[in-house]
């Protein structure tokens, strides 16, 4: 009997062998390959969700040499056992899944190669290998660029991988036409987790903020895959195609040779069954001028989908032509198949940050409702070119608000709240989306009002789906007002025409998120302080009285139904700011929920979409911030429980022995990263 | 005795509720040195304005005083010293890290007054962090 079951298993497929959310498991970092974040647990569900206990919390402040309080993480779980990364060191720790009892912890010391990475802090977490036997590995990428696989059972490296468990993702990365960056200094980073499918582990790369770069050539971003049993490099994809490739007439003049990044920072998808893998790409330099890059620019800002096998380009649809409003694609790419008008169509949806759902076939990469190109307003800052035309989705409407419409968006609680708005807004240069950016200047227009660009509509986080019921959930930003002006660089600071700045006011280089804060961070070299901004006149103000130029909902969560293509349901995200409730010239007005900005993560599970507040308040609780679970089929609130700090990294779900948990990363303001676990009582 | 004690302990709860970032607890004097100390150690990530950006958390507004409020000006203070600037954290002194809390708190309009902020993380805890007037 037992000889017969051997057998069996020894002949079930490898991949009856693999984790699922199905076995209580999440293996991914979105839950599964396809980008859902769809587990079916319903052991929490609307009945109990306000009992929810503390089952364990994980503090990671001792995983670097200081603190960390932007823990950006989203744990996996297998066979019991999570794993994560943590800390400024971006250590991998191994917790046992009941009681968060650490199991194994790895540390990689990389020194100044870590200390002036691009992407720096914790990162978003760690992906899972296994042969489906018994060889399970835990793969990421250290904050110096570096692949490493690791025993899942001990934390140490795997001998025969790379070179003694390490691949330096930083070999093959170049600037220019061909000149390899340098190992210590060169550029490049990653916060996303790996791509792991079959045998083969697949990386994106990263760079700086891209809004004052010191050189348009920059690092070249590309797509890598490798052996997942020997790290052996198998396939590069070029996101900016070298003369011969398709795309490289797209750079006018030879720009290609001479232009950088057009990376993928966030997470990958891939269809296993298809052989086919879903590339979001960002911006190339920089993100708000393209004067030294004529052209289209492929495949900036465009889905790509390429063969898993050999990395060929089976398809790609740009979603912003010549890119200069840093809409990067922000979210990994969900993979639904789906039933239009009774046609069974294998669909891949890409939320953004314009808010917009852009979905395609995912064989073919033809638009599934058509996406038509349409006039957009023309750039007049010297040197750039913008694209006459940009794609707009006829269908689902967009999720979150993606541009200012003055004066119906402003602020109106008050005949005196929307002059004032009024008023400020006519500091700057208004209109549709794809505004272009202006130089701007104190007597003209101060900068291009943009909404939804760098921080708006769905960020990093992305969003979740239902494959029983084919819906996607969505959280959008609908309050990231950012007028955008362009500026001359200083002198000798950079060779790029124009950078984000006004020249009438002291230039200050933008730095990157956590830039400078990794573990290993002595960073002599700074520029010399310059002289103190003269202080500046009231003019220009964006907020009003302290409230945001626009009207609320400040955030929103959406269900959009990928069948019908309509949204389904929207409702505010999270609940009113303190300081909104209790700002003096409301007083006495019902201002309803007004939601919360931010951009968050969430997970679907079988009835509940569950997803934390980015802002502490105190009105009606105690000082915290809320983790909502809302009603799949309506998007009512049935539930929230108080957490000591905003949800920073996106909620998971998994089961142990019978019992259902919840995991979610928290930290800001004076709070560092923590993970938290929650589970429902035990029952008398 | 244990009354007693009892009382001096709510006496004192009291009293470090007393002071708020509404009374006036730094000079403009202050406020103007720990601008120019912004704009060379804090700027390039929270924005000339401290309006925060892709890269840091703003430093006024909202979503600022969401995270401080009710809590103390020496639990910012701590923040600060302990942890920023990012990539040089200690870099500053006691003195400019009060100067630097000086200036967030004229941006978030609260007003000046006669004497300086304290640089001692005890006193400023007994200075509470108020979003709003209730």
């Amino acid at each position: 009997m037992k000889l017969a079951l051997c057998a069996l298993i020894f002949l079930l497929p490898l991949s009856a062998q693999q984790p699922s959310t199905r076995k209580g498991d999440w293996p991914y970092y979105t839950a599964d390959l396809k980008g859902t974040k769809y587990s079916p647990l319903d052991q929490i569900n609307a009945s109990n969700f306000n009992n929810l206990e503390v089952a364990w919390r994980f503090k990671t402040d001792n995983l670097g040499p200081r603190p960390e309080y932007k823990l950006e993480g989203t744990p996996l779980v297998v066979k019991g056992i999570l794993y994560t990364t943590g800390g400024t060191r971006r250590s991998v720790v191994a917790l046992d899944a009941k009681t968060g009892e650490q199991l194994w912890v790895y540390q990689l010391r990389e020194g100044n190669r870590a200390a002036i990475a691009p992407r720096q802090l914790s990162g978003r977490g760690v992906s899972y290998w296994t042969d489906g036997r018994n060889d399970d590995r835990i793969v990421f990428v250290t904050t110096g660029y570096r692949l490493v696989e690791l025993n899942a059972r001990t934390g140490q490296p795997i001998p025969g991988f790379g070179k003694d468990g390490i691949v330096d993702l930083k070999v093959g990365m170049i600037t220019g036409a061909s000149k390899q960056i340098d190992l210590e200094t060169g550029e490049a980073g990653l916060h996303s987790t790996p791509l792991v499918v079959k045998d083969v582990v697949i990386v994106g790369s990263s760079f700086k903020e891209g809004m004052t770069v010191a050189t348009h050539n920059n690092t070249k971003g590309n797509v890598r895959a490798f052996d997942a049993r020997t790290g052996k490099l198998l396939w590069t994809f070029n996101t900016i195609p070298r003369p011969g490739e398709f795309g490289n007439d797209t750079w006018q003049n030879g720009s290609w040779a001479t232009n950088g990044n057009t990376g993928v920072w966030t997470q990958m998808t891939v269809d296993e069954d298809l052989g086919l893998v879903y590339l979001p790409v960002e911006s190339p330099t920089s993100d708000y001028y393209g004067g030294e890059r004529p052209g289209d620019n492929l495949f900036g800002e465009s889905l790509v989908c390429v063969d898993l096998k050999t990395g060929k380009r089976k398809w790609h649809f740009q979603i912003v032509h010549h890119p200069i409003w840093d809409y990067d694609l922000s979210s990994a790419p969900i993979l639904a198949d789906i039933n239009v008008d009774g046609r069974m169509i294998k669909a891949v949806a890409v939320p953004s940050k314009e808010a917009y759902l852009y979905v395609f076939d995912r064989v073919t990469g033809k638009p599934v409702w058509p996406i038509e190109e349409r006039p957009v307003p023309q750039s007049d800052v010297p040197g750039e070119k913008t694209s006459p035309t940009q794609p707009f989705p006829t269908k689902p409407p967009a999720y979150g608000r993606n541009y200012i419409k003055v004066p119906d968006d402003l602020i109106d609680y008050t005949p005196e709240l929307r002059a004032q708005a009024k008023d400020n807004i006519s500091r700057y240069k208004n209109g549709p989306m794809f505004l272009p950016p202006v130089v701007g200047d104190p007597k003209g227009f101060l900068g291009a009002m943009q909404l939804g660009n760098a921080s708006g509509g769905t960020n990093w986080p992305g969003a979740g789906y239902d494959p029983e019921t084919h819906i996607v959930y969505t959280q959008a930003n609908q309050a990231a007002v950012s007028p955008i002006s362009l500026r001359t660089p200083p002198e000798g600071f950079s060779d790029i025409h124009y950078v984000l700045g006004r020249n009438d006011t002291q230039f200050r280089v933008s730095e990157g998120p956590g830039f400078g804060s990794a573990a290993d961070a002595p960073q002599p070299v700074r520029r010399p302080a310059p002289a103190a901004a003269a202080p500046q006149a009231n003019a220009g103000g964006l907020t009003v009285q302290g409230l945001s130029l626009v009207k609320p909902p400040y955030g929103v969560i959406s269900a959009v139904d990928l069948d019908k293509g309509d949204l389904k349901w929207q409702v505010p995200y999270g609940e009113t700011p303190d300081a909104v409730r209790n700002h003096p010239a409301l007083k006495g007005l019902n201002i309803g929920n007004t939601g919360q900005p931010g951009s968050v993560g969430l997970v679907v599970t079988k009835t509940l979409v569950i997803l934390g507040d980015s802002q502490i308040t105190s009105v009606g609780h105690p000082r915290g911030a809320m983790l909502r679970a809302y009603d799949k089929a309506t998007g009512k609130e049935v539930g929230a429980i108080l957490m000591p700090a905003p949800q920073s990294g996106s909620p998971m779900t998994y089961s142990v022995d019978g019992k259902q948990y919840l995991v979610v990363a928290v930290s800001g303001g004076p709070y560092s990263g923590e993970y938290i676990a929650y589970k429902l009582p035990e029952e008398l | 005795m244990r009354p007693a004690l009892l009382l001096l302990s709510v006496a004192l709860l009291i009293s470090a509720a007393e002071q708020s970032v509404r009374d006036g607890v730094y000079t403009t004097a202050q406020a103007q040195r720990g601008a120019d100390l912004y704009a060379a150690n804090c700027a390039s990530c929270h924005g000339i304005a401290l309006t925060g950006g892709e890269s840091a958390p703003p430093l006024t507004g909202g979503e600022f005083l969401s995270n401080w409020n009710g809590l103390t000006v020496g639990d910012l203070f701590e923040r600060i010293r302990t942890t920023m600037p990012a990539d040089r954290p200690g870099k500053l002194t006691r003195d400019q890290d009060a100067a630097i809390l000086a200036r967030i708190l004229q941006a978030g309009d609260y007003p000046a007054g006669p004497s300086e902020l304290s640089p001692k993380t005890e006193y400023l805890k007994e200075i509470r962090i108020e979003a709003a007037k209730q």
